[in-house]
């Protein structure tokens, strides 16, 4: 057990098995590791595994294999220690719809073992921070969908546990709340709060994450600091060609060098590749085969990295 | 405790948010009492014989009414979890720093400290308005029996809400455990005269021995063992259900 890491899962596997239907592994070996005090980013299109991995993290799911630690308790073994040291935004809407703004945060905080006067002074702080304070006698069941979520992130600054989880936290926010959601993340962070966020859009993560997983399929797609991440993308290409005839010989030719993807358009080949000499020996093979009418190199996008990674079922990390 | 408290203190805010339906809770059972209660008394004309004593069946059917109530009760409050659910708020809630136990114990607290109310106001009425002899050296016991019924109906019934999904599949459900419970039991009538096959399924009737309990108590029927018998049934039955629905939580998820 590493004293570092504020979050450490190994080998994790969490299957759904219903009845008559086929057994799904939301989580397949998933293995991260998350230092204190850092934010860290699970990114993955829907159904990837990242909320269930929450849910696991969270104590909300017992995980069918593997083991997963929060600040060094065992999900499993130890769960009410690990609820000690968390709080959490679930992917629902969860806001109590008949009490006010004001008596949802009185709720959260007792829970937390805050007491009213603890409470009082806190609430004014986060409602200035999130732009509350005109809602606070607001019932729930009257907010908008935004303004709920808006309750529900800012429940979780009211108190000081040192991980903090928000699953898909931004959902629904606009523009301004999601800066200031943004903005208030990073300051706990500095505080010494190691924050886990899923999302699924990338500009997000890039702002605000030191360290970022992706997964597809339940599976780990790639790991490591926003930057290393983005340096894999680096190194990726995208290959354009017009041909005078897209034959099946020439797809295979091309398929032998093993690209992340191809897409014929007419005859129009567009195909990524891990690196420029793959690129170019392409190029010059499909030259020798036939007629290359217009050719184009381009860098891959951080967007194509992350859509090629998820096309794989797993793959580097 | 604090855990528990927190889930008591949240459960008083929703609750007063509904002043009519917290009036409507408290005169359920004087409903039942003055409606169903008298209508009967009167046509039965000289009241009943149970245990070879003749009772009004005003003062029979008051032991049976407290049991419904909570009955009654328990169901409203596991009811609140498929509200919780929809709200998503079920699930955050899992996440707090308490056990599973902790929540399902808060939830029921509040909801016993309404039905103590109850209790005081149905025995009262039935005492002033019915002329039922209540035997108020027992209150406490009375109570303590409300409490015990109303959490052991709500951990057997939050198994159901947890496992069933949709609210209109738990609603059906209910409604057929609801008639069977209450009317294979000695809830609404003694069991003396009834055919054999419907006393032997009373008789492991859960409803039955906690209604048996507060008649003992409220008419002094019954003979001691058979009621401590049936008191250790239903305490049985409790730890059991609670178990149950400890489990059935951890896979609503």
């Amino acid at each position: 057990m590493d004293r570092s890491l504020a979050i450490e899962v190994n080998s994790l596997v969490k299957v759904f098995a219903k009845r008559d239907q086929r057994a799904i592994r939301a989580v397949d070996g998933l293995s991260i590791q998350v230092p204190k005090g850092s934010i860290f980013g699970l990114l993955g299109p829907n159904g990837a595994g990242k909320t269930t991995t929450i849910r696991v993290l969270t104590t909300l799911l017992t995980p069918s294999a593997g083991e997963a630690r929060v600040m060094g308790y065992d999900v499993v073994q130890n769960p009410l220690a690990v609820r000690k040291q968390i709080c959490v935004v679930v992917q629902e809407n969860a806001i109590e719809l008949h009490l006010s703004v004001q008596n949802n945060f009185r709720v959260f905080g007792r829970f937390h073992g805050l007491d009213a006067n603890e409470i009082q002074r806190r609430t004014e702080r986060i409602s200035e921070l999130f732009g509350l304070r005109e809602y606070l006698n607001e019932k729930g069941m009257d907010l908008s969908g935004g303004l709920k979520r808006r309750v529900q992130v800012a429940k979780t600054f009211l108190i000081d546990k040192p991980v903090v989880f928000l699953d898909e936290a931004t959902t629904g926010m606009d523009t301004f709340n999601k800066r200031a959601t943004i903005q208030a993340i990073k300051e706990e962070s500095r505080k010494g709060r190691t924050i886990v966020l899923t999302t699924h859009v990338l500009d997000e993560a890039e702002v605000l994450c030191d360290s970022i997983a992706i997964m597809n399929h339940g599976r780990l797609v790639a790991q490591g600091t926003v930057d290393s991440v983005k340096a894999y993308g680096l190194r990726m290409m995208s290959l354009s060609m017009l041909l005078a005839d897209v034959s099946s010989s020439t797809l295979e030719l091309v398929r032998s060098y093993q690209p992340s993807s191809i897409e014929v358009k007419n005859a129009t080949l567009d195909i990524t590749v891990k690196d420029d000499n793959t690129a170019l020996a392409i190029l010059a093979a499909v030259r020798q085969h036939t007629e290359v009418r217009h050719f184009e190199i381009t860098t891959a996008s951080l967007e194509d990295v992350f859509v090629q990674l998820l096309d794989k079922k797993a793959s580097p990390s | 405790m604090r855990e528990i408290m927190a889930v008591v203190y949240r459960e008083y805010l929703v609750r007063i948010t509904g002043l009519t339906w917290m009036f409507f809770d408290l005169a359920v059972p004087l409903l039942y009492l003055l409606m169903f209660g008298v209508a009967f008394d009167r046509a039965l004309g000289q009241g009943l014989s149970v245990g070879g004593q003749p009772v009004s069946y005003n003062a029979f059917f008051l032991a049976g009414v407290l049991s419904m109530t909570c009955f009654g009760n328990a169901l409203n409050t596991s009811y609140g979890f498929f509200v919780d659910r929809d709200n998503g708020i079920l699930f955050e809630f899992l996440t707090y720093p308490m056990t599973r136990g902790q929540f399902l114990l808060g939830k029921i607290l509040f909801q016993c400290a309404m039905t103590v109310l109850q209790s005081l106001l149905t025995i009262s009425v039935s005492a002033v308005l019915l002329g039922v002899s209540v035997p108020w050296h027992f209150i406490l016991f009375v109570l303590a029996a409300m409490i015990v019924g109303t959490a052991g109906w709500f951990f057997f019934l939050s198994i159901f809400a947890f496992l069933i999904r949709r609210n209109d599949t738990f609603n059906l459900v209910i409604n057929v455990i609801y008639f069977v419970l209450m009317f294979l039991s000695s809830v609404f009538y003694p069991l003396e005269r009834v055919p054999t096959w419907l006393r032997t399924v009373a008789m492991i009737n859960p409803l039955s021995w906690h209604a048996d309990f507060l008649r003992f108590l409220t008419l002094g029927v019954g003979t001691l063992e058979s009621i401590l018998l049936e008191v250790a049934g239903f305490i049985a039955f409790l730890l059991l259900s609670f178990w149950a629905a400890i489990r059935a939580l951890q896979k609503t998820l």
